[in-house]
């Protein structure tokens, strides 16, 4: 099994839900406590197994290249790219709406959730010395054992995806477990064996379940929407997907009548149309 | 899954956890919750997939309701100001509640006996305006109002007298079948959760989405194309597509016809009495030209082929012409053309165009049909719906502007024309709406010492008649609804609540009662000056606003500048109600109503307003409160809702009705409903028939239903109020040409001859009309953000480190021709003062335009925080740049910065000019005294590490450590 | 990335330690004898406390250090578990080494030798180990360099060497000559090396924003983070000196670290000055701290990239 979750850019609308459902359900979960410093002073901060962040995209200025072209295709389709979207319809504008006001270049806003992406060759558990950390051979999910961790940060450094934080009251490292405690408990309704986040999202951006299953939802979303991986060039495999914004809902336009404004009142002939 | 699974232990003990329904109230969404406990802390909340509303998902607030249960910022016991203290110095002593109750019912007793309109009674953000507004009317004041006048007035009455529904909760798009969605000014709102639920449901479908919002965030970011519309003017484009429809003939004639007041016949006399009002017969009723008699009709009768355009002559020789008539000749003017429009709203006028015609095709071209039969007003079968899939949704950023009641009727004008009001596709309805238009209740104006109001406080006039003002015109509420000011303010003005009183303007009054609102701070205009006004005294030492009583649960702002706190119920702590007398849960086709459940046990002396409310109605003797005998009619809050009956057999809970529980909707008071509530997870659907689903305003077999709920009075048909004769009535008073009330004052009959159009039209927000806009050039607004709710969720150590600061986002290239670095501070002044912010740049903002997120900024000390806080010393609030009056004009008296037409606080109408501040200048200001803590406030904790029980570890082996390859 | 003091104490000071531990038998091995006894056990003593002071500063660091003894658990994939099991495993090899030589008299037997050669093995493994836990990081670009192993086993035996001859004027009077001569050549190949490793990170590669995000042809720039206040991503991984300031330290440090320790080491050549290594020693172990501070500074890790960086 290769469990992992699929996140559709197209639909996130950033509302942080999926980042406090994972909050809650953690504190008191397998990996928690998760503590807080300053929660009602200057700077609070404290352990979150999931966020959101915000970008703005904009229309190529073609000073980014990607890093390798064979690496990218060999991690999901190039349908992410905004620019190969672009060039596949009409224009650059189409795709993102151009700022109509303004006629600045076409550019989005993308929220981007953030978790551990269960990678397949993930570092963050070959360089951890004690043990705490690793990826269980039946189902992908990657791990911390909290008993065992000595709070090196190495392996945050090792993971190129922000996933790991350490906690601090505790001091030893925090990781979202894939709901490892909510999937497999049997006590809780079939329906409900799903991470905390995914039941959660308002949008259902997030889906969960086995990539290795080739009629599985992710499977499925993953090779429909064309989903990708983060960073593929750093070689981790990453198993979380993202799907990429859909190409945007073309709508025909009514064909004009082509009469001047004012004239026309005067022809109008009342149709008959009763009551 | 396999073998290894067996392996991990026991995560939690379920035998000793325990699950129980209730409502969300982290915010007015209400969604449907299942909250597992451990002892009496939570241990998780999830929300219920079950419930109509939210259908199981959650969002960022509702997921940090265990630090809301958990904040600091609590209220322990019922507070008094200390004798001889300051207002405003947060010295407080705890008193009981025996204490408490006795000090206000003393206060209140007196004032019931003498005067009541003494006592004023304003709530927040609360959904039980039933019960307070009940409340009021048997205490028999007037001066009593939600905060609706603030929020979203011009929404709902825009809706109310146009549809019958509205955008404001009252409707929704049909997410399932709609094939174009406009999304006119929305960051969030009320349907946090439906909304975000509908979108995906959209894009799943392909359907498109346009954005019209000058900023680009959240829903704006998914949409299919962002239109990023100069801040209020959306009137201009969305009549500039009426006007685009209109040369193209694009509009829905059947649906105008059958359901709309289009065809109603105008008198066309302009400068005398009875212009602009329909032709009438001696019943009364509205004439129409019938094409096959070839006669003026009674436009109600059946049979008949309404012309919809023409004009005529009646029988006393007046002309007149149809509605229709008048609407092409407004809207076919080069004034509303495109090219016209784009220069007004920003957005190019191919644009503007293309939309109109999208829109045109969806609506036309792609129509759809539902195959049912139905009956319709006249009784006439039919057999299918026909849906024309255009859909639209709109909220602040049309409402908050003092323009907003007319842009919203333009926006509602755009439906009527394409026929989506109430259709497959379209803009539907949720009971208890659509009422008729607009619904019969009018506002209560006569009081009496120890009598209660003979109709509700609030309600909607047709006409001058109807307003709440004496014989020469002066207000008789103290905040001036229903007066010339704002003849229309179906949901008072609160925010001029205090500066009135402070004024004594139009009289003084002695106790301000305030329940969940935090008016000293962000529901405030002008926030400085109002705790300034907060604390003002009369020559006699006393203050200007001599008492004032908050019910709050937590330690807000207000509470500082409170005399009586009476400290409520966390909503995991109580009884309440979510009522179809109120703003119920409905869906678009079910009526819903729910309640909540106590699920933990407070740990304070706190009491829930709906306990206190009753105990108060009792001690003071309401009639409707107490029995024959003289004695208490009802024991609790729980006893009321059960057992008081607004008329026989509607109550506040419509569910599980009548001695059984086997009614629904309407019947006996059920004496176990709460506990069939508790058993269906706390919430009650009632589905409505296929039949009853669409067309609801000419709906028999709807209508019939309605009326026995006692959503409706008549099942007569809803007629669409495409023209407003109650609007010209007030336009007539102000031409001096009505036959009834009318101003003396010049400004006020300006406003009702302009503003009072029976037509929807656009004009200049009015803080524009009277400012220099080349010094004060961008128009700054703020956003809901999703993740927190007004000042509530700063308290809750989780959200607020999502953002404990706000700034101010600008365009990036407006920034860099102005020199504005990215999270540099700059000063903002408008006409009214200056602030100090901090800058971000981003690209998805219209050019003349700032924004921030509302509500972040809180005063040192208050809700729990520490003095040095981000959110008192980062965080900035735009209310103190927004000024509760319109910028002074020669000659004019000070007028409220609201919608002429409704009241509604014009946030939105802010414009300021913006400077960098100076090297080394950084820090939000104006910066505030810290608030003390209160008496035993327990310190805020340093550290928190939120657990409910011990957390089980899964252990991986020694033996897989010291074996396992790579992974 | 952040420079933590003890890290940075850690690398250092430890590295000198097994630098001077390796001269220190390196060139007993080399000439087949002890020389005088009681200064091998003081240079000794003072490589394995230099060692030993390093690797309990890099305890400092852990967040929870009662688990530390765990860290020599995953050997077989994880460099800082193996730094972790030569580390200590070099005690017992340098002592015994020390013990036998001792009890022996201070004669080289090829037993001895062989126990010397494996302390040798040993320390070199550490050294390495050390450099490879930086250098298998893949998220940082700066680190994840073949130069960055090399210039770590570099910078031990370097220091070492000049430590050892130094100590070979403060013992016996006389500083080594040998170590002298390889510290002038090492140094030189180190800066040869440390420059091509500029160079090296100066080209504008690795990951980007786009590729972080997927919108590999567009640009793309933070709007939010999703928080105001720093999260333990951002206070670990988010630090920015500023380019002057670096490129400053990088001048700092070519001085402290190269032309300072070099020009006094060849002024003991032609001038009667030997105690000047003494400074040279001084103006090394500056440098190796502003060298190893650089090591940190300059690198970026590409979490950085969701915090608002558009290059790694
Ligand atoms: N999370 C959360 N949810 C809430 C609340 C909350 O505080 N937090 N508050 C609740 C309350 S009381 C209310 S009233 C609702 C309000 O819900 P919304 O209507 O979503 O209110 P605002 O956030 O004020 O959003 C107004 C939007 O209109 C845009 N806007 C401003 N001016 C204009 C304009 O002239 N034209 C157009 N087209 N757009 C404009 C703004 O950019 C913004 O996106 O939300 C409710 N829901
Ligand atoms: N600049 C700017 N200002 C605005 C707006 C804007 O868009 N921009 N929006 C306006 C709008 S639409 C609105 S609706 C207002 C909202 O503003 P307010 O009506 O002031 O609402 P809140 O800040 O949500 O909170 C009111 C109080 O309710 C208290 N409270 C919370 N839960 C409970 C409870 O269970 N019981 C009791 N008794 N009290 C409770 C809170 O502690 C708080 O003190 O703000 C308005 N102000
Ligand atoms: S993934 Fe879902 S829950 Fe998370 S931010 Fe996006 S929309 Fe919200
Ligand atoms: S995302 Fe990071 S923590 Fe998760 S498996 Fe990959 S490298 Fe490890
Ligand atoms: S912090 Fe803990 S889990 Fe991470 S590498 Fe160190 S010991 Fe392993
Ligand atoms: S799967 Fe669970 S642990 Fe991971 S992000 Fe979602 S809620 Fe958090
Ligand atoms: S939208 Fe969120 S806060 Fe509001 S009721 Fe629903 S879950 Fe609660
Ligand atoms: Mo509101």
């Amino acid at each position: 099994m290769k469990l992992g979750l699929v996140i559709d850019l197209d639909t996130c609308v950033g509302c942080h839900a999926c980042a406090t459902a994972c909050k809650q359900w953690n504190t008191s979960g397998t990996i928690g406590p998760l503590s807080d410093q300053n929660p009602y002073g200057k700077n609070p901060n404290g352990s979150w197994l999931n966020r959101i962040r915000t970008y703005e995209v904009k229309e190529s200025l073609a000073d980014q290249k990607p890093p390798s072209a064979n690496q990218q295709s060999s991690c999901g389709s190039d349908k992410f790219d905004l620019y190969a979207l672009a060039t596949k319809g009409e224009s650059a504008l189409s795709f993102v709406g151009v700022n109509s006001a303004t006629g600045a270049p076409a550019s989005k806003t993308v929220h981007m959730p953030m978790s551990c992406m269960q990678c397949e060759d993930a570092d963050c558990v070959t360089v951890c010395p004690t043990g705490a950390s690793y990826k269980r051979a039946e189902d992908g999910i990657v791990l911390i054992d909290q008993d065992k961790c000595m709070g090196c940060n190495l392996c945050s450094w090792a993971c190129p995806y922000g996933a790991r934080e350490l906690d601090e009251t505790q001091g030893v490292m925090k990781k979202c477990t894939l709901c490892v405690d909510r999937i497999y408990d049997e006590k809780l309704p079939e329906s409900e064996r799903q991470p905390a986040c995914v039941l959660s999202c308002p949008t259902s951006s997030r889906v969960f379940g086995d990539f290795d299953d080739p009629t599985s939802d992710v499977s499925r979303l993953t090779i429909e929407r064309g989903g990708k991986g983060l960073m593929p060039e750093l070689g981790y495999k990453p198993t979380n997907r993202y799907l990429p914004p859909r190409e945007k809902a073309e709508v025909p336009a009514m064909v004009k009548t082509n009469q001047p404004a004012l004239s026309k009142l005067k022809k109008w002939a009342n149709r008959v149309i009763a009551r | 899954m396999n073998q290894p699974v067996n392996l991990l232990p026991e995560f939690e003990n379920h035998e000793e956890q325990e699950t129980k329904f209730t409502t969300c109230y982290m915010c007015a969404c209400r969604c449907g919750i299942k909250v597992t406990t451990e002892g009496n802390e939570v241990r998780f909340i999830q929300g219920n997939p079950n419930h109509p509303i939210n259908k199981g998902v959650l969002c960022a607030k509702g997921n940090s309701g265990i630090m809301k249960q958990s904040s600091p910022a609590k209220l322990r016991s019922p507070l008094l100001r200390k004798p001889g203290s300051e207002r405003g110095a947060g010295e407080f002593e705890e008193i009981s509640w025996d204490q408490a109750l006795e000090i206000l019912t003393a206060r209140l007793k007196k004032i019931r006996q003498t005067d009541p309109k003494k006592l004023a009674f304003f709530t927040g953000r609360d959904q039980m305006q039933a019960l307070t507004g009940f409340w009021a009317s048997q205490f028999g004041t007037i001066n009593w109002a939600a905060h609706g006048g603030f929020c979203s007035v011009n929404m709902a009455a825009a809706g109310l007298y146009t549809t019958g529904y509205s955008f404001w909760e009252f409707g929704d798009p049909d997410w399932d079948l709609t094939k174009y969605f406009m999304m006119w000014g929305v960051a969030e709102d009320h349907a946090s959760n439906p909304i975000k639920i509908g979108l995906k449901k959209l894009k799943e479908r392909g359907a498109k989405f346009v954005a019209i919002n000058p900023v680009r965030t959240g829903y704006q970011a998914i949409a299919d194309e962002w239109i990023a519309v100069r801040p209020g003017t959306d009137g201009m484009l969305a009549l500039a597509m009426v006007h685009v429809l209109l040369q193209h003939d694009m509009f829905d004639d059947e649906f105008l016809v059958r359901y709309t007041n289009s065809p109603r016949l105008v008198v066309n006399t302009p400068g005398q009495v009875g212009d602009g009002l329909f032709l009438r017969n001696a019943n009364g009723e509205a004439l129409v030209y019938d094409q096959q008699r070839g006669v003026l009709v009674d436009g109600n009768r059946v049979d008949i082929s309404p012309a919809l355009f023409g004009d005529f002559t009646a029988d006393d020789g007046r002309a007149v012409r149809t509605v229709m008539s008048m609407l092409a000749d407004k809207y076919l003017v080069d004034e509303y053309s495109p090219t016209a429009a784009a220069k007004v709203c920003g957005v190019p006028a191919d644009t503007i165009e293309r939309l109109a015609l999208e829109v045109a095709h969806v609506a036309f071209q792609e129509s759809i049909t539902i195959d049912c039969e139905w009956t319709d007003w006249a009784g006439r079968k039919q057999t299918q719906f026909v849906g024309r899939p255009v859909s639209m949704h709109a909220m602040r950023g049309i409402s908050a502007h003092s323009n907003g009641f007319q842009t919203c009727r333009a926006i509602h004008l755009l439906q009527v024309m394409l026929g989506t009001i109430d259709c497959p596709g379209g803009h539907l309805a949720k009971p208890p709406f659509p009422k008729h238009i607009p619904p019969n209740l009018k506002p209560a104006r006569d009081m009496a010492p120890n009598t209660p109001l003979t109709s509700a406080p609030l309600g909607f006039p047709t006409s001058p008649e109807d307003l709440c003002i004496d014989g020469d015109g002066t207000p008789l509420r103290i905040d001036k609804a229903y007066s010339w000011d704002a003849p229309i303010a179906a949901h008072g003005l609160m925010h001029m609540v205090i500066s009135n009183a402070v004024k004594g303007d139009p009289y003084e009054i002695d106790t301000l009662m305030l329940f969940m609102t935090n008016m000293a701070w962000n529901s405030s205009m002008n926030t400085a000056n109002t705790m300034a006004m907060l604390r003002e005294k009369k020559d006699n030492g006393e203050y200007k606003i001599p008492f004032i009583v908050n019910s709050d649960a937590f330690h807000s702002e207000m509470v500082n500048y409170s005399d009586l706190v009476l400290p409520d119920t966390t909503f995991l702590e109580r009884y309440d109600t979510i009522s179809m007398l109120d703003r119920p849960i409905s869906e678009t086709d079910a009526a819903c109503d729910s309640i909540r459940q106590p699920i933990l046990k407070a740990d304070r002396d706190v009491r829930a307003w709906q306990e206190v409310l009753v105990d108060l109605a009792g001690r003071l003797d309401f009639p409707a409160f107490k029995n024959e005998q003289g004695g208490n009619r009802y024991q609790n809050y729980k006893d009321f809702i059960i057992n008081y009956e607004r008329a026989p057999g509607i109550g506040f809970l419509a569910g599980w009705r009548g001695k059984n529980g086997d009614q629904h909707l309407c019947g006996e008071p059920n004496p176990k409903q709460w506990e069939a509530y508790i058993e269906n997870e706390c919430f009650f659907k009632y589905p409505l028939e296929p039949c009853q689903r669409y067309y609801r305003h000419a709906n028999k077999d709807y209508l019939e239903l309605a009326k026995a709920a006692g959503w409706v009075a008549s099942t007569d048909q809803i007629l669409i109020e495409v023209y407003s004769e109650p609007l010209q009535k007030f336009r007539l008073a102000g031409q001096g040409l009505y036959d009834g009330p009318m101003p003396t004052d010049e400004q006020h009959k300006q406003r009702l001859r302009e503003h009072f159009d029976p037509l929807p039209y656009f004009y200049m927000p009015l803080e524009q009309q009277r400012i220099d806009t080349g010094e004060y050039r961008f128009h700054a607004i703020t956003q809901r953000p999703m993740f927190m709710y007004h000042s509530w969720d700063s308290q809750n150590a989780w959200l607020r480190q999502i953002a404990s600061q706000n700034y101010l986002y600008m365009n990036r290239e407006e920034c860099g021709r102005m020199g504005i670095d990215d999270e540099s501070w700059v000063w903002l002044e408008s006409h009214n003062g200056k602030i100090r912010a901090q800058v971000k740049h981003m690209d998805g903002v219209e050019a003349n335009t700032v924004w921030t997120w509302n509500a972040i900024a809180k005063a040192p000390g208050a809700w729990g925080l520490d003095k040095d806080a981000n959110e008192g010393k980062d965080a900035f609030l735009l209310n103190h740049l927004i000024s509760e009056l319109l910028p002074p004009k020669q000659s004019f008296t000070d007028i409220t910065n609201s919608d002429p037409v409704t009241g509604q606080a014009a946030w939105y109408d802010l414009c300021v000019k913006i400077t960098p501040a100076l090297e080394g200048e950084s820090g939000a200001l104006p910066q505030f005294e810290p608030v003390k803590p209160l008496p035993n406030q327990p310190l805020s904790a340093r550290e928190i590490s939120y657990t409910t029980h011990q957390n089980v570890n899964i252990r991986r082996s020694l033996k897989d450590i010291l074996t396992r390859g790579i992974s | 990335m952040k420079p933590a003091f003890s890290v940075l104490f850690f690398t250092v000071t430890s590295g000198i330690g097994y630098g001077l531990l390796m001269w220190l038998v390196a060139m007993q091995l080399l000439r087949g004898q002890v020389g005088e006894l009681q200064n091998f056990l003081i240079v000794g003593f003072i490589g394995l406390t230099l060692a030993t002071l390093g690797l309990l500063s890099s305890t400092l660091h852990l967040a929870n250090p009662k688990n530390a003894w765990r860290a020599f658990s995953r050997f077989g994939t994880s460099w800082l578990s193996r730094e972790g099991v030569f580390s200590l495993l070099y005690y017992p090899v340098i002592l015994i080494y020390a013990y036998v030589l001792y009890t022996n008299g201070g004669e080289l037997t090829t037993a001895i030798k062989v126990i010397g050669v494996v302390s040798l093995l040993i320390a070199l493994a550490t050294v390495i180990c050390t450099g490879m836990i930086y250098a298998s990081l893949k998220p940082i670009r700066q680190w994840h360099n073949p130069l960055v192993t090399p210039l770590y086993l570099l910078f031990s035996v370097t220091s070492g060497a000049l430590a050892y001859s130094m100590l070979g004027l403060a013992l016996e009077g006389s500083l080594s000559h040998l170590a002298s001569n390889a510290f002038v050549i090492l140094l030189l190949t180190s800066l040869l090396m440390k420059v091509i490793y500029f160079k090296s990170i100066g080209k504008p590669e690795g990951s980007t924003i786009g590729s972080a995000t997927g919108f590999t042809q567009a640009q793309v720039r933070l709007l939010d983070a999703g928080h105001n206040a720093d999260t333990f991503l951002t206070k670990e991984f988010v630090f920015d000196a500023g380019a002057m300031k670096l490129l400053r330290l990088r001048w700092l440090m070519i001085i402290l670290l190269f032309v300072v320790p070099l020009v006094l080491v060849v002024a003991t050549y032609t001038f009667d000055v030997a105690p000047a290594v003494y400074f040279a020693m001084v103006s090394l172990y500056l440098g190796l701290f502003a060298e190893r501070w650089l090591f940190f500074a300059e690198a970026r890790h590409v979490v950085r990239l969701y915090h608002g960086d558009q290059r790694a």
